[in-house]
């Protein structure tokens, strides 16, 4: 009897040391957007510094940050989160400061995603791509669709075909503003409400579908169980491009009343197991010829300035790059903390749950 | 003459739920081997989306988490309920009302509820110990707490089953407790003993919520990685590796027909 | 003499303590440590404050209570009373369901030659080996626009045109009762095999319609399955997180994403935990009044649980 009971107690010793001995020498863990990565790169790296690189895949930043705050933060070495997400990624604690002498290629980076409102200094982050979310729809439905938020809003010009909204809420909640008037970034409590009662009575129509991440938006699209959605421009082309009969009707736009522009950053999460290794990777990904493959690769614009004579032609027009025009109507979604974000997340639960 | 009309009825009710039982398993079977990304029209055969799932390591990373994952929670469940099994035997008339209590607790916990407080203290132990980081070790933890209630249950309702002399005889025959275990008890618990591991194994396959909620990165189970896929929007290959694990249940289903065929002969 | 006798008996149960100890100890002490001891640290965080990212912080408070209830920023709104009601309805309809149609096949096994009887069983439990991500994954597929299902009920004028039975609530209750189907057959089955037939031919000579007959002979007989096949329904069905997420769109939230969300979705701890100690009293209160109405019922000690 009693051997056994020891037998027990060393196989449960021997879990609770597995567990600790799970980081291991020479590998990276990467944790990144889905369809976010070219795999050619991945192995560029990998044979270069005769490592192995482990990807894990989030679909949205709520999910991201999530994990990270469920032991996530000492597991992985590199995140790519929104602007959006890094103040309360920094003020959590749960990323570190970068050090940009292991990193000689941070200078590729362009000026304006540097020293940014969103992290300072540029202390924590390394811009990695910057695009857009806008509207994709199927103009085989929509021929003369508005260039508005209206094709979402207003039951009147889309009365019956099933449609989604954006499952990360501060998107939904932005494109409700902003087709309220009171702007994509809006965070005054009246207008939040007016929006959030708009969400509720969109959701309550009969044609409302769901509220859907980005990427699968796409699909869905695709696979005609929504007619039009909320995505990211790069996906949109990279799937287009892919699969061209699926997506042959499938277009994207940007909306007249404004929606967001966003830019993913490469953060170094505090408890990284391999941070050295984690600057070479960012370093590596900062070099103009590599910047230049990752666009090329997954259709979103190069923050990367010395990248810039290597990338293809399609990304220097709309929709990957936006033209002026649409410049000005594109805003970085705002950070929340404290007081205003714990009432944007009853809002928004609020929204989910009637 | 009203009773066969009552149960040619029913027949059509049997096979009608048969049809709902299986109807969304065999379109998935079905859609797999589609040549296009549809869920609606069938195009024609083609193994490409099975041709995919060879190359992609993840999938084949996830399905060794997944046999592991099973395998050793099993095994652990195993020998820790077979304890409490036979001491819940042995000592049957003492009051042991606390144990029951503390064995049924995994049983009705709703799956949400033991998956959250798992991670939830998984996480504030490693962040004071440094032990048990999200990942296998914490999984394999976590599914052995709902597994030993059932192999102690299977184990005890054997013992119950057994004629008490039997004891007695073996208390005479054997000296040593030791020889006494080793000749008499894990014979004839054999059987028991086979399906609560089967029953251990199945339970681990089956669980998604508890795996989800105190996995790591290196430690995604297929139905992790199929929840994922599902929520990233890619289809046909989740039809794919759908198929290949019903086949693993017909197959199972299939053993488990001849295995009790075989018991009773 | 006596006092030798004495010290060997006190020796014995001083053996078997010990005997109860190392043969029981290892699994309890596992599940207090795993399961007793989480449980705790959860209903803790049910009662700290919500941190300005999410994460649970001192001091004590009943916030998450209070939020639960409504209460927020904005005065109270309804948003987790829907919740709570449509997770009770879906319980209350999917359970119904599944007795419906649980009850029928459950007698029919038990009518067919016992030879056939295991197959049959295994034919209703095969498909609940497979893993529920997969069996939602199949009504996704079945019930999407543009299936013949989603055709034939915007034929019938059941849904709008263009749309799939999915993502919707019905979706969900139809998700919930194929989840849970064999949960109740296999316990009505065990009920009815048992089933004394003199009593029921007492019955139809006694009552002369077969619906009486039925009612005091049969019925009382099977409700122990029944009883026990409702609680390995309802209580899971209650807490359901998988299918309400996979089918329901964004109109079928239930208890258990609520819950879920807050921790996956990284907004606020110690509201979750307060969901998930709801959850826990109900499943408790649900077990506590199953037991209290089989025991009244006559049921007895077979009531699971």
């Amino acid at each position: 009897m009693k051997t056994i009971t020891t037998r027990v107690v060393t196989a449960l010793g021997g879990l609770l040391l597995a567990g600790a001995a799970q980081a291991e020498e020479g590998k990276l863990y990467l944790f990144n957007w889905t369809e976010y990565m070219d795999p050619a790169i991945i192995q560029a790296f990998e044979e270069k510094y005769d490592v192995e690189v482990v990807q894990n895949y989030f679909n949205s930043l709520p999910e991201m940050f999530a994990k990270l705050n469920t032991g996530g933060a000492s597991q992985y070495d590199i995140i790519v989160p929104s602007n959006y997400y890094v103040p309360r990624l920094i003020e959590t604690g749960l990323v570190q400061k970068l050090d940009k002498s292991k990193i000689p290629n941070f200078d590729n980076i362009m000026d304006q995603f540097k020293d940014t409102d969103y992290d300072p200094n540029s202390d924590y982050t390394a811009a990695y791509q910057y695009g857009v979310t806008g509207i994709v729809y199927n103009a085989e439905t929509f021929p003369d669709a508005p260039k508005s938020w209206s094709l979402l809003f207003d039951p009147e010009v889309n009365p019956g075909r099933p449609f989604g909204l954006m499952g990360d809420g501060q998107v939904s909640m932005g494109a409700a503003c902003a087709y309220l008037g009171h702007g994509y970034t809006c965070t005054d409590p009246d207008a939040w409400k007016e929006a959030a009662k708009l969400l509720l009575d969109t959701k309550q129509r009969a044609n409302f579908s769901g509220f859907v991440d980005g990427t699968p938006a796409l699909q869905q699209l695709a696979r005609g169980v929504t007619h039009v959605s909320l995505s990211y421009n790069g996906d949109y082309l990279f799937y287009k491009e892919e699969n061209p009969d699926s997506f042959a009707n499938i277009e994207f736009m940007i909306p007249d009343e404004g929606t967001e522009i966003w830019v993913d950053s490469m953060m170094i999460p505090s408890g990284a197991p391999n941070p050295e290794l984690a600057h070479k990777f960012i370093n590596f990904i900062l070099d103009p010829e590599i910047g230049a493959q990752l666009s090329n690769y997954n259709y979103y614009s190069s923050p990367n300035e010395a990248a810039k004579p290597y990338l293809e032609a399609v990304l220097t027009q709309p929709p990957v790059t936006p033209s002026d025009a649409d410049l000005e109507r594109l805003s970085f979604t705002p950070s929340l903390q404290g007081d205003k974000l714990q009432m944007f997340n009853q809002l928004w639960t609020e929204v989910q749950s009637r | 003459m009203r009773k066969r009309t009552l149960n040619r009825g029913l027949a059509g009710f049997w096979w009608l739920t048969l049809i709902f039982l299986y109807l969304p398993l065999a379109i998935v079977v079905l859609f797999s081997f589609n040549s296009t990304n549809s869920a609606a029209n069938f195009t024609s055969f083609s193994l490409r989306w099975y041709h995919r799932l060879l190359g992609n390591e993840q999938i084949i990373s996830a399905f060794y988490n997944s046999l592991v994952l099973a395998c050793v929670s099993s095994i652990v469940a195993l020998v820790i309920g077979c304890l409490i099994g036979y001491g819940m035997y042995r000592h049957r008339h003492r009051k042991l009302g606390w144990l029951i209590v503390l064995i049924y607790l995994p049983i009705v916990l709703p799956d949400i509820v033991f998956g959250i407080s798992e991670m939830a203290f998984f996480v504030q132990f490693n962040r004071l110990t440094g032990l048990l980081e999200p990942g296998l070790g914490t999984m394999i933890i976590a599914h052995v707490t709902f597994q030993i209630p059932f192999v102690a249950l299977i184990v005890y309702s054997r013992f119950v089953g057994l004629d008490p002399s039997l004891f007695e005889a073996a208390k005479d025959l054997y000296a040593s407790p030791f020889k006494r275990a080793l000749h008499f008890l894990l014979p004839t618990l054999k059987p028991a003993l086979i399906s609560a591991f089967f029953l251990s194994f199945t339970l681990s396959i089956d669980d998604f919520v508890i795996s989800f909620f105190t996995a790591g990165p290196e430690s995604a189970t297929l139905p992790i990685y199929i929840w994922g896929a599902i929520k990233k929007g890619v289809s046909p290959e989740i039809n794919a590796i759908a198929t290949l694990m019903i086949g693993a249940v017909a197959l199972a289903a299939i053993l488990s027909l001849l295995f009790n065929r075989q018991g009773r002969r | 003499m006596a006092n030798t006798q004495l010290v060997t008996r006190r020796h014995a149960v001083v053996s078997e303590t010990r005997h109860l100890l190392f043969s029981v100890m290892p699994g309890a002490l596992w599940i207090f440590i795993f399961l007793v001891l989480p449980s705790l640290y959860l209903m803790a965080v049910a009662f700290m404050t919500n941190g300005s990212y999410g994460l649970p912080e001192l001091p004590l408070s009943l916030d998450a209570f209070k939020q639960l209830a409504g209460f927020g920023f904005l005065g109270w709104s309804p948003g987790n009373l829907y919740t709570l009601l449509r997770s009770l309805w879906q319980t209350l309809v999917s359970t119904a369901l599944v007795v419906v149609v649980a009850y029928p096949i459950a007698y029919y096994i038990t009518t067919c030659r016992a030879k056939l009887r295991p197959l049959m069983l295994l034919a209703v439990v095969v498909p609940s080996w497979t893993n529920q991500v997969i069996r939602a994954f199949g009504w996704m597929n079945l019930l999407a626009p543009g299936t013949p299902l989603s055709d034939a009920a915007q034929a019938l004028g059941l849904i709008g045109d263009y749309m799939g039975l999915y993502p919707s609530n019905f979706a969900v209750t139809l998700g919930l009762v194929y989840n849970f189907l064999p949960f109740m057959v296999l316990p009505l089955y065990a009920a009815f095999e048992k089933l004394d037939v003199a009593q029921v031919q007492a019955a139809q000579d006694l009552y002369a319609s077969p619906m009486r007959a039925f009612w005091h002979a049969v019925f009382p007989q099977t409700l122990p399955g029944l009883l026990a096949g409702t609680v390995l329904v309802a209580i899971p069905a209650f807490g359901m997180y998988v299918i309400p997420e996979l089918l329901g769109g964004g109109k079928g939230m239930m208890l258990g994403n609520l819950v879920a969300n807050q921790f996956a979705g990284g907004s606020n701890w110690p509201l979750g935990a307060a969901g998930a100690l709801l959850m826990l009293l109900a499943t408790f209160v649900g077990l506590f009044a199953m037991r209290r109405i089989g025991k009244r019922l006559g049921g007895g000690e077979e009531v699971v649980i």
